[in-house]
């Protein structure tokens, strides 16, 4: 098999997990939370986007844009409701409930859309690639595109505007950027709609392989490998370790799948993880401290 | 008086009492002083100010902050910064530290944007020209006083009419201090800011200060002008480790005692 195939398609997957990664770590930073419920934050997203395209039939202009919007609320609805009333308490605290979050919003998805898969085709235009004998699919090359026109969105917002840089402030220390008059509770509010609409994108793009069911959730564990394998706390660390696990995935598909391990492809990413952690337990690009002598 | 706050009394996670009843009053334009020992509510009693207290688990049991005679005791700190134009500088030298200087002093301005940031920002690199010369440079690798100038700059930035102090010269050099202190002496003259300093360093703080008030175990147990209270022979004694008596063993300087005396 031409190994070139296999890096690109890893790749191509891998910009759809940077930005799952992305969803994961900009909560992470801003509230020290983990975010359990990233499988969930990805199924409810795209259903919102389901609900607008699929059942309301809006064109993909106004479905993909209101859809994203949606889930930001959602996202931010969910920060006021569960987050909000810890502020300044123990992130350990919001982390478990994030866990119970996923259990909640899992059942629910469940209770209103049943058990059965959706069938999930946006008919984007088909941009199929055919380079020598390799072959790029177009749902793939999209979600690849769009992924990383997001990804680039939100660093330009987090680095060249005002509210980035508050946003980054407060990422640093709540009470630091309280005492300054920047509205914590308005930027962890921000954050969370922010952290919602990449998840969202990234469950839309994942659905758009295949179907979605209360089950595409489980993708969202991949955002763990992620994230800790690129560094909990750096954005540029859920870039490279999203392509880090795509490549990880198509190359045991490609080369260990055939061999017999049937599946073995979805467990590789967490055998990763566990290395990575051994040789570096921050994570490949987890912030440097700053250490003053 | 601009700033009065009345009969306070403070509670940390609903049992632990820190502040006992505090009262005292600022004039517009003055920099008054607060010096006490340390766990003496001196930071509690900013935080509270404020309207930070909520952020430590803290709650106001009695009393009330008034300033011109509106009470901001329920309101949070970005209203207390936007519409009352009153700056808190926590302690130790808080800036971003994984951001630039340039950075730190953007999102001090976030609250209050305006097109006036950029005047400002250079206003404050007349203040402080060695910030002018990091401005590009992660904060957390600049020195402490460096840091603690980035953050009195900071401060500036959200244009503030009363401005809170929190030991400014902690862990700084003496020179370094002095540099501080007269900046913040000329910030009062010039720009007509309140102060309200809450120092350690008793010896350098009553230098430049209008007036002061020392505090005890939650408690304003003296007041008076700064200079009266550099002369005040308790106060050289505690604070400043230089009063008329022979040197006294630690046992005797145990605060109850201290404070017997006072009340």
């Amino acid at each position: 098999m031409d190994i070139l195939q296999v890096v690109f398609s890893g790749l191509l997957v891998g910009m759809v997990y940077a930005l799952l990664g992305l969803g994961v770590v900009l909560v992470f930073k801003a509230s020290e939370a983990f975010n359990f419920a990233v499988g969930e934050f990805l199924v409810v997203g795209a259903f919102l986007f389901f609900i607008l395209f699929f059942d309301l039939r809006f064109p993909l202009l106004i479905a993909l844009p209101a859809g994203l919007l949606a889930a930001g609320c959602f996202g931010a609805l969910v920060e006021k409701l569960t987050i909000q009333p810890l502020l300044g308490r123990n992130p350990i605290s919001m982390t478990i409930i994030t866990l119970g979050l996923a259990s909640l919003l899992r059942a629910s998805v469940q209770l209103v859309f049943g058990a059965h898969s959706y069938p999930f085709v946006i008919d984007l235009p088909d941009i199929t690639l055919e380079l020598g004998d390799m072959l790029f699919l177009s749902e793939q090359l999209w979600a690849s595109i769009l992924s990383g026109l997001a990804f680039g969105l939100v660093i330009l917002f987090l680095f060249k505007t005002r509210w980035g840089v508050a946003i980054r402030a407060t990422s640093e220390s709540q009470a630091k950027a309280m005492a300054y008059g920047i509205n914590a509770r308005v930027i962890l509010l921000v954050v969370w709609a922010l952290s919602g609409i990449c998840i969202a994108i990234a469950g839309i793009m994942i659905s758009n392989f295949g179907s979605l069911t209360y089950l595409t959730a489980m993708v969202g564990f991949r955002a763990i490998p992620v994230v800790l394998v690129g560094g909990m706390d750096s954005i540029g660390g859920a870039l490279v370790g999203g392509l880090i696990v795509g490549l990880c995935e198509a190359f045991v598909g490609a080369y260990l799948e055939p061999m017999g391990l049937i599946g073995f492809k979805n467990i590789a990413p967490y055998i990763l993880l566990l290395i990575v952690l051994l040789v570096r337990p921050y994570g490949l690009f987890g912030t440097i401290r700053i250490e003053r002598v | 008086m601009l700033l009065r706050v009345e009969n306070l009394r403070v509670v940390y996670h609903d049992v632990i009492s820190v502040l006992h009843g505090v009262s005292l009053g600022v004039d517009e334009g003055e920099l008054l002083v607060i010096i006490g020992a340390n766990g003496a509510g001196k930071t509690t009693l900013l935080r509270t100010i404020c309207g930070m207290i909520d952020f430590y688990d803290g709650k106001v049991v009695e009393g009330d902050v008034k300033l011109e005679g509106h009470s901001i005791r329920s309101l949070h700190t970005t209203e207390i910064l936007k519409k009352h134009r009153l700056t808190f500088v926590m302690e130790d030298r808080p800036v971003f530290w994984y951001l630039t200087v340039e950075e730190n002093l953007l999102a001090a301005a976030h609250a209050r944007w305006d097109n006036q940031v950029a005047q400002d920002m250079e206003e404050v690199y007349g203040y402080f020209p060695v910030l002018k010369r990091l401005r590009e440079k992660r904060a957390g690798l600049a020195s402490g006083g460096e840091q603690q100038m980035l953050a009195i700059g900071m401060s500036l930035m959200t244009k503030p009419r009363v401005l809170l102090l929190d030991e400014p010269s902690l862990g700084l050099a003496p020179l370094v201090t002095e540099e501080l202190f007269q900046i913040i002496g000329r910030l009062n003259r010039e720009k007509e800011v309140t102060v309200v300093l809450v120092e350690q360093n008793a010896n350098a703080a009553l230098g430049i200060g209008d007036r002061g008030y020392v505090m005890e175990t939650g408690r304003v147990v003296l007041e008076g002008k700064a200079s009266e209270l550099l002369e005040n022979e308790d106060v050289r004694e505690f604070y400043l480790g230089s009063g008329e008596k022979e040197r006294k063993s630690y046992r005797d300087a145990r605060r109850y005692k201290r404070r017997k005396r006072w009340l």
